[in-house]
């Protein structure tokens, strides 16, 4: 049986290689999973969580903050900008982040500020938060 | 003359200054491995992105789309990557070199020329004489992140859309080995077309692949963050680089020093002997006159 390979990758380094069952991406058009055999795809992707379904293991779960998938011949290839495991975030600094994006907005008219650089770092915070909370316990085994 | 004590001065002054150049050396080999891996981390995001760019390139991307499409050049900007410290030989100054020799010979003059300075030493050079200042990023080196590198494609591809300059030249370090960097002028902007075509791995047809949201979209989705992937990787290379100039010029330091410590003792041991054989000779020709008396 032909397993299915995945790849994630980013640009300090590979953050995982190995055969799955599936993964789900929250793609630009909504999420979708990839099981085996799946028609050759190329999509982008946005904020938010990638599950990787694992044989005879827990599933693991990334937090990302978006970049590109290409499907071809049972072959995953995730291209994202950062992945973080679920077992790797920090959740008083996402919580941090996410207070400092909030004032930031808040403060828009007052300081001179990125607005969408401060709703990107918004957006993640709130993604590592709602994972950690979501998952923290089922993983933690 | 020099005195004894002079002398011996001057050994112990430059034993400490070894001391020094020692140590540095053994810390930029510690860094130059780190940023060896980083180098080798940083490959297969790079490498990914462009082989999927390559399958996703059209013709008509490869024609019209504002990446990829020479236009009318009338300025160009240069990025001039070095160190942000010094230390490290000739590291810096080859590449201020070729930067003034490609401006010279290959643009004829400064005219139309924006220095886009990556590094403290190569801002510094432009930015004190008759150079137009596209923007800078200085200190970065010393913590290297890969925001930095999203900071200055992003400066970059601003000049470039909004036409403040119609070509991108980047000059930087690469890293060969330890003892060897070679400097590499490459055009940054628009980016070689033959690059991609080359890489068109599909001579058959592509496969059918399903686009979401649509190839256009993904293709200028992917471009600059191919960008930004190669800047990261330069701005890695030059890291390393200039770990591995700094390692050889402490080396060579920590040499010199070694032999100026040997003949300064050979000096000493000389001068010593000469002020023993003269104080002997005292006291024996002391001797001899009172004896003589």
């Amino acid at each position: 049986m032909a397993d299915l390979f995945l790849e994630i990758v980013t640009p300090s380094k590979s953050s995982f290689s190995g055969n799955v069952i599936s993964i789900t991406i929250p793609g630009a058009i909504g999420s979708f999973q990839v099981l085996k055999n799946h028609a050759p795809i190329i999509s982008t992707f946005e904020i938010g969580v990638i599950k990787v379904e694992l044989l005879n293991k827990a599933p693991e779960y990334f937090a990302t903050s978006g970049g590109t998938v290409e499907v071809l011949n049972n072959k995953i290839r995730v291209l994202a900008d950062t992945v973080e495991p679920l077992a790797d975030i920090d959740l008083n600094r996402a919580k941090l982040s996410l207070e400092r994006a909030k004032h930031r907005l808040e403060n828009r008219n007052v300081e001179d500020i990125n607005i969408a650089r401060a709703e990107a770092a918004l957006a993640r915070a709130t993604n590592r938060i709602k994972l950690v909370e979501k998952y923290q316990n089922d993983s933690s085994l | 003359m020099a005195t004894l004590r002079d002398i011996k001065g001057r050994i112990k002054g430059v034993q400490s200054t070894q001391k020094i150049t020692k140590a540095m050396k053994m810390v930029a080999a510690a860094k130059l491995r780190r940023a060896q891996e980083a180098i080798v981390n940083a490959r297969p995001y790079a490498r990914q992105i462009f082989e999927l760019l390559s399958h996703l390139a059209t013709e008509d991307d490869l024609a019209n789309n504002p990446y990829l499409k020479n236009k009318e050049v009338k300025n160009v900007a240069i990025v001039v990557v070095t160190a942000d410290r010094g230390l490290c030989g000739a590291f810096n100054a080859n590449i201020i070199k070729e930067a003034n020799r490609y401006i010279k010979e290959e643009l004829g003059g400064n005219a139309n020329v924006s220095i886009f300075g990556v590094g403290k030493k190569g801002y510094e050079f432009f930015s004190k004489r008759d150079f137009k200042i596209s923007g800078k990023k200085t200190g970065i080196f010393s913590s290297l992140r890969y925001d930095y590198s999203l900071e200055i494609i992003d400066e970059i591809i601003k000049g470039y859309l909004n036409d403040s300059f119609q070509k991108v030249i980047i000059i930087y370090n690469e890293f060969k080995s330890i003892i060897q960097q070679k400097i590499v002028v490459e055009q940054f902007l628009p980016i070689p077309v033959k690059l991609i075509a080359e890489n068109i791995s599909y001579p058959v047809a592509l496969p059918n692949y399903i686009f979401e949201p649509d190839q256009k979209y993904i293709f200028n989705y992917l471009l600059p963050k191919h960008l930004k992937a190669q800047m990261w990787r330069i701005l890695l290379e030059s890291n390393a680089a200039e770990f591995g100039a700094q390692m050889t010029a402490m080396d060579n330091a920590t040499t010199n020093a070694k032999e100026l410590i040997r003949t300064l003792q050979l000096k000493y041991n000389k001068e010593r002997q000469a002020a023993i054989t003269k104080e002997i000779l005292e006291i024996v020709s002391g001797a001899n006159a009172l004896k003589s008396a």
